[in-house]
């Protein structure tokens, strides 16, 4: 009897197991919102945890459930959840183009509050545009610029370079004066290769389109471009192993200055940064990088409650937009807001709200300098459909030229031909 | 009569439906998961639009990182085996021998083993980078190197300094393993060798070998499947790169899938693995069958 018993139990476990795997959108009377949100720092859970708190106490008919999912899992994590069907109703990632193609997401007008559409900066807005929808609302920007530490250019000798042969004159001399220093910092790692792309092609008067929109990859500027990130590598002037250090690897050396020169984003400068440094425009054509990531609402056909899941996605939005809430995360990470009446509050004051995980408050005259910045700054055209193609295609014509396994001429020619046909 | 009879039958396969259940869910179906994907053409965000026939072989037959990352993987499995087999059996001899600290020594080599890969390899990462790893630095002060050196600076260099971690890594099973193998050696087949005045060499090959070939073989076939199969180390040293030139099938397939975006291909890579590791599996269990023949016999 007892063994018989035991059968029936094990059997009961298994199946309670299975019935694990089960659940339910709405739990009770609430709407419940699953929200996949990129992690950009150490203390993104923090925030989020508390935006939470917040919002469910304000919000008593809604329940938030907030995943926080780093860089370098978060397309993994959504591609299997899409996959199975489970995808989140609200996600925050960089590019839209793949799940539009796929009939995914909703647009945005559908959702968004007239109050928080108005609200952004007109060029952010109309950057997540496909076939005359929006479909993506921005969450938050960073510009790139090019970051000297002027304690090392000064023992090399050297001004802080304007032109591509200013970089590569100061490289030399640093390399020479001053051989305990990397001279310059090289990234084109799968995880922002693209970046570097960007940064040489379109200061060299290249770039990802033509002036119609068109794929134009194989352009001669760009094969210079390429090319010159090959003498970089040949001449020893960037760090040894630029195919996989990332930007985060090259932070700590610029910023305890053993890396004389790097392009970055404004939030790379640490607070224990021991380097004397200064922030100059791009060299040769002054283009400078905005990245700009999204936020996106998926359709959901299975949820009990169309027009109560649409009204909480939009109290969603409009309490993350609060003038006061996004100023705070905007400091709290270190970014750049994409909102006019936060560009204008963090313009003044910036020192109201805590950077995350330390005491330190913003610097309101940082946010005046960026923000002015920002709308001059060029995108990466993720509204094209192939962008993604386009982005590893492009990191890998990289890779081949600067380790010498191909051309630059011959690998631009085969991305441009997969790409554009 | 018949009632307890009819119990006694199905009782061991009800104590063993749990074990069923969880292999079928756990490991049959994602199997014929993976062989369905691979004939579907799967969309950049994942969703499945369906039957595709064989086209995603077809792209993965005709792309050349494809063949170049078989050929890695070929060489990876066999560098790392064979060189850590070798290295595992040396090493197994020598903890074999009675010497003062043995125990503390034992417990050194299983280290690699007991840390997680990802440590491991990410250690190791930092050790070898030329702009601040320890490699450079200790060379340097023991006034071997003048300059830094570039331990990265080709693909090739990258990815052996991967199989050298795989090495490592791999050691320590094989060690313990032989160990375990030459425990079980009868100590008066050594004495009597030595009173027939056999040497060193002789007792090797004539005794130690032959007796260690069980524990041997099946260290070898289990690391041929863990070392094939193994994610870690290549991907958190390169990532594959640069230009997927550092790619196993399985870093390969990882890419193809969540950083392409091409789910439908990288279940066909999926499918060649599995196809590549059953014969390695097939070898295990025809000759422990063969094995068991010979015991019954």
């Amino acid at each position: 009897m007892k063994k018989f018993l035991a059968m029936v139990l094990a059997v009961v476990m298994m199946l309670s197991l299975v019935a694990c795997g089960g659940g339910d959108k709405a739990s009770g009377e609430k709407v419940k919102l699953d929200i996949i949100i990129s992690q950009y720092g150490n203390y993104t859970q923090e925030w989020w945890k508390q935006f939470e708190a917040d919002f469910e106490e304000a919000n008593k008919d809604i329940d938030l459930n907030i995943d926080i999912v780093s860089w370098n899992d978060i397309y993994a994590t959504v591609n299997t959840r899409i996959s199975t069907g489970e995808q989140p109703d609200i996600l925050n990632i960089s590019g839209f183009a793949d799940y539009v193609a796929d009939d995914l997401l909703m647009p945005a007008d559908e959702y968004v509050s007239e109050k928080v559409k108005n609200n952004f900066v007109p060029s952010f807005w109309a950057s997540n545009e496909m076939d005359g929808t929006v479909w993506a609302l921005p969450i938050l920007a960073s510009c790139r610029s090019l970051y000297c530490n002027t304690d090392i250019l000064a023992k090399a000798g050297v001004e802080v370079p304007t032109t591509w042969d200013e970089v590569m004159a100061a490289c030399k001399a640093v390399k020479e004066k001053c051989p305990d220093v990397t001279p310059w910092g090289l990234d084109i790692s799968m995880d922002e290769g693209q970046a570097a792309f960007a940064y040489y092609a379109w200061n060299m008067g290249g770039g990802f389109v033509d002036d119609k929109g068109e794929w134009a990859l194989n352009s001669e500027a760009n094969i210079k471009a390429a090319e010159y990130m090959k003498a970089l590598v040949d001449g020893g002037y960037c760090n040894s192993d630029p195919y996989n250090d990332t930007k985060y690897n090259l932070y700590p050396q610029f910023n305890n200055g053993t890396l004389a020169m790097m392009i970055g984003p404004m939030n790379m400068i640490t607070d224990d940064c021991t380097a004397n440094y200064v922030v100059a425009d791009m060299p040769g054509e002054n283009v400078a990088l905005g990245v700009c990531d999204q936020l996106m609402a998926f359709k959901d056909k299975n949820a009990p409650d169309q027009e109560a899941r649409t009204a909480a996605i939009t109290k969603f939005f409009d309490a993350f937009y609060d003038v006061e809430t996004y100023s705070d995360y905007m400091v709290y990470e270190g970014f750049l807001p994409a909102t006019l009446d936060a560009s204008e509050n963090l313009a003044k004051n910036a020192e109201n709200y805590k950077k995350g995980g330390s005491d330190a408050t913003g610097s309101s005259e940082y946010f005046e300098t960026f923000c002015a910045v920002l709308p001059n700054c060029k995108f990466y055209p993720m509204q094209k459909a192939e962008w993604m193609d386009v982005r590893n295609g492009v990191v890998e014509a990289e890779q081949q030229v600067c380790t010498g396994s191909a051309d630059a001429k011959t690998v631009l020619d085969a991305l441009q031909a997969k790409v554009a046909g | 009569m018949k009632k307890q009879s009819f119990k006694k039958t199905i009782e061991p396969y009800l104590w063993l439906l749990p074990s069923i259940i969880l292999m079928v869910v756990l490991i049959l179906v994602p199997i014929i998961t993976v062989f369905q994907t691979s004939f579907c053409e799967i969309s950049k965000a994942g969703v499945n639009r369906g039957f595709n026939g064989v086209e995603n072989y077809k792209a993965i037959f005709s792309n050349k990182i494809f063949w170049n990352t078989l050929l890695n993987t070929a060489i990876w499995t066999v560098v790392v085996v064979v060189l850590s087999t070798i290295l595992g059996f040396i090493l197994a001899l020598v903890l074999n021998q009675k010497f003062h600290g043995r125990k503390i020594v034992r417990a050194i080599v299983v280290f690699p083993w007991a840390t997680a890969l990802i440590i491991q390899s990410l250690i190791w990462k930092y050790i070898i980078n030329a702009d601040y790893g320890a490699l450079n630095l200790l060379l340097t002060k023991m006034g071997i190197i003048d300059s830094y050196v570039n331990w990265t600076a080709s693909p090739g260099m990258i990815f052996a300094w991967e199989c050298w971690v795989g090495i490592f890594v791999s050691v320590p099973f094989i060690t313990f393993c032989v160990l375990s193998g030459l425990q079980g050696i009868d100590q008066t087949l050594y004495e009597a060798a030595d009173v027939d005045g056999a040497g060193f060499w002789h007792k090797l090959f004539k005794i130690t070998l032959p007796l260690v070939m069980p524990s041997l073989t099946v260290s070898t076939v289990l690391s041929i499947i863990y070392v094939f199969n193994s994610f870690p180390i290549v991907w958190t040293i390169s990532k594959g790169d640069p230009a997927d030139q550092t790619h196993t099938l399985v870093t390969y397939l990882y890419k193809l899938s969540f950083t392409n975006g091409r789910s439908g291909e990288a279940a066909a890579v999926s499918v060649i693995g599995f196809l590549v590791l059953s014969i390695f599996a097939g070898g295990y269990m025809i000759m422990s069958l063969r094995k068991e023949k010979q015991e019954e016999g």
